[in-house]
């Protein structure tokens, strides 16, 4: 079953729109730092996170060649394979500047994609809500616990 | 900064190794990698030269499990220690919620230990990152060589532990010291997640 998982219940609606319209294979909205905001089609979430580091590389190292060539930015990068086809791009949100990786197939086009980005650009914008949620999120003892569960990584 | 997904209850958070050239930062991940069950980890992504340098970064993703109710997953990244390769450096540092500086205790590369926390310093600075805020650890690595060529830990302390940080003497190729290196950054990111939002 393919898994649609968000971090704020906003991202939902535009992601599972971008992905039916553009038919993508895999999405991942994150933020330039590479930490994952929004993904569709990835089941393990260790496979996200390394997925979610190489896209925020790529994104940084061509920031980088932009700034070094006088070029404000790249908006968006596409590699075209046989099977697979990966179009990554940065978009302006409220909540700062994110990226978007999209794995796509055969089934749809480089251009669809594109044009679909920037839609789903345009909605998250508008989905966007002014105040971030805060609440608690670690108790005071979390020590005992972290010792446990790195104890256990570590099979001691 | 760490993610937190209320929704789900998820906690991510970045930690990177940082560190001279050949210092063990990469064979700190691989320890990890090779200690950890298959199923609390991920691929480790090693982007690096033909000859095994570290050209980008390594990476490697791990489960930690149930903290406070939340399931929460590290992100170890290592960066280049080669000096011509700041510019990647500065962009892994990108988001890092606590470092580890892996320094070399051989007395000879004392300088580069030396030029590579001011470094970090310096890239921290351009991120308007306070040093002094940031979780970080030291791990005083290859303790393993002969005592004739190393600085002690309390040698080390004393030219590059200036604000008293926790250190960790270590071996990371048998994985001495490696564990506990996780463990003290570990606490240091995670107590500071739970300053920032007290229960």
């Amino acid at each position: 079953m393919t898994v649609t998982r968000v971090l704020e219940p906003w991202m939902m609606e535009p992601l599972e729109r971008f992905v039916s319209e553009a038919d993508a294979r895999l999405t991942l909205i994150m933020t330039p730092a590479g930490q994952v905001l929004a993904q569709y089609g990835f089941t393990r979430a260790v496979d996200v996170m390394s997925a979610a580091a190489l896209g925020a590389a790529i994104a940084s190292s061509t920031q980088e060649m932009a700034g070094l060539l006088g070029e404000r930015n790249f908006k968006a990068l596409n590699h075209q394979g046989v099977r697979h086809g990966i179009f990554l791009a940065e978009m302006e949100n409220p909540r700062g500047r994110l990226l978007a990786l999209v794995v796509y197939g055969p089934e749809t086009l480089a251009g669809l994609v594109q044009l679909f980005f920037e839609e789903l650009a345009r909605d998250l914008e508008q989905a966007c809500p002014n105040v971030k949620p805060t609440e608690p999120v670690l108790s005071a003892d979390f020590e005992r616990e972290l010792n446990n569960s790195l104890a256990s990584l570590f099979g001691r | 900064m760490s993610l937190v997904n209320f929704t789900t209850r998820e906690i991510t958070c970045k930690i990177v190794y940082y560190g001279p050239g050949r210092s063990g930062k990469t064979c700190n991940l691989r320890y990890i990698y090779g200690k950890v069950p298959e199923e609390r980890r991920g691929k480790m992504v090693s982007l690096a030269t033909e000859a095994e340098r570290t050209l980008f970064f390594d990476f490697l993703p791990l489960e930690l499990g149930t903290i406070s109710g939340f399931a929460t997953r590290f992100q170890l990244y290592t960066v280049p220690g080669q000096v011509y390769y700041n510019a990647t450096r500065k962009l892994v540092l990108q988001g890092a919620d606590g470092v580890v500086f892996v320094a070399d205790s051989q007395a000879r590369q004392l300088d580069e230990n030396i030029e590579s926390l001011q470094n970090l310093q310096a890239n921290l600075i351009d991120q308007e990152v306070d040093i002094r805020t940031l979780p970080l650890v030291l791990q005083y690595n290859k303790q393993d060589l002969p005592a004739d060529l190393i600085l002690s830990p309390h040698e080390l302390d004393e030219a590059l532990n200036f604000r008293e940080l926790k250190s960790f003497a270590a071996n990371a190729l048998k994985g001495n010291g490696v564990f506990e290196t996780l463990k003290g950054v570990s606490e240091l990111v995670l107590r500071k997640l739970s300053e920032e939002t007290p229960v």
